[in-house]
């Protein structure tokens, strides 16, 4: 009997060959998740990665955003992006590893492309783009207040010029230098 | 009468070519321009491009509205499809 190259472990056809797949997949963490919490679940996951032959491609934080609908109650949620080449060994234990994280409310892995070769694929992951990722980013909410306070500001502002047409455009500015 | 928006030039067209500029009158429903459409590069990523193609209740617009290719149309279902998936396109709304 011949001995089986898998040594018992699920490893995709294309490992075989020497080519890999490239996935990208799409996390969405809680709202609440703290910084260290994700550079926690960015660790995790590239041991999940190393330790199955696959290679970190990019990861990309696009930050807090506001849900289209509530997902497990949460209504707004940290995206993670990753990109990997891998087989579907990986992916199937990298969302397992998912799974497990109650941090992690979802998450949607698409194949971009099959039959990579991986020497000719350069990694863009480096130590300071995964201290970028960490960072979940300023609060919606927060944004949205900020952006209507600053409308109603500019509101007030052009409100108060045209009920004194009297002062011409730039005089203000020329009387407070004038002032100096 | 469905006809009568038609002139008689329309007509001799036929239904087939009328999807180009020359829509019937008073009914023209395409919402971009063609040659803006040729090389639009459609991704589920993209949340903002892809809201051009939903109604208000969030449905997705149909080929003959949208002006796109049925290539074209194909993978824009496929990405609101995915853009839904990660909330961040609706499924339904309004």
């Amino acid at each position: 009997m011949s001995k089986p190259i898998t040594n018992g472990r699920v490893v995709s056809q294309r490992a075989r060959i020497g080519t890999q797949r490239e996935y990208e997949t799409v996390t969405i963490l809680r709202p609440e998740t703290s910084r260290p919490e994700i550079g926690e679940i960015i660790a995790r996951m590239q041991e999940v990665l190393g330790s199955r032959g696959a290679k970190l491609m990019k990861l990309d934080s696009w930050g807090t955003r506001v849900l289209a609908f509530p997902i497990a109650h949460c209504r707004k949620g940290i995206y993670l992006y990753w990109r990997y080449l891998g087989g579907s060994d990986v992916v199937a234990e990298f969302e397992r590893h998912m799974r497990l994280s109650d941090k992690i409310v979802r998450f949607y892995t698409v194949l971009v492309d099959e039959d990579v070769d991986p020497e000719a694929r350069p990694s863009e992951v480096t130590e300071e783009l995964i201290e970028a990722a960490t960072d979940p980013g300023p609060d919606p909410d927060e944004l949205a207040r900020q952006a209507a306070a600053e409308a109603a500001a500019r509101e007030a502002a052009s409100e108060s010029r045209r009920e004194r047409p009297d002062v011409f455009e730039g005089e203000e500015e020329f009387n407070a230098e004038g002032d100096n | 009468m469905r006809d009568d928006f038609r002139d008689s030039k329309d007509r001799d067209r036929g239904d087939r070519d009328r999807g180009e500029r020359g829509d019937r009158e008073g009914r023209s429903r395409k919402r971009f321009n063609i040659a803006e459409m040729k090389d639009l590069v459609i991704d589920y990523k993209n949340p903002q491009m892809l809201k051009n193609f939903l109604t208000d209740r969030g449905k997705i617009v149909p080929a003959r509205i949208s002006g796109l290719t049925a290539r074209q149309q194909r993978q824009l279902t496929q990405a609101i499809k995915r853009a839904r998936m990660l909330a961040l396109l609706p499924f339904t709304s309004g």
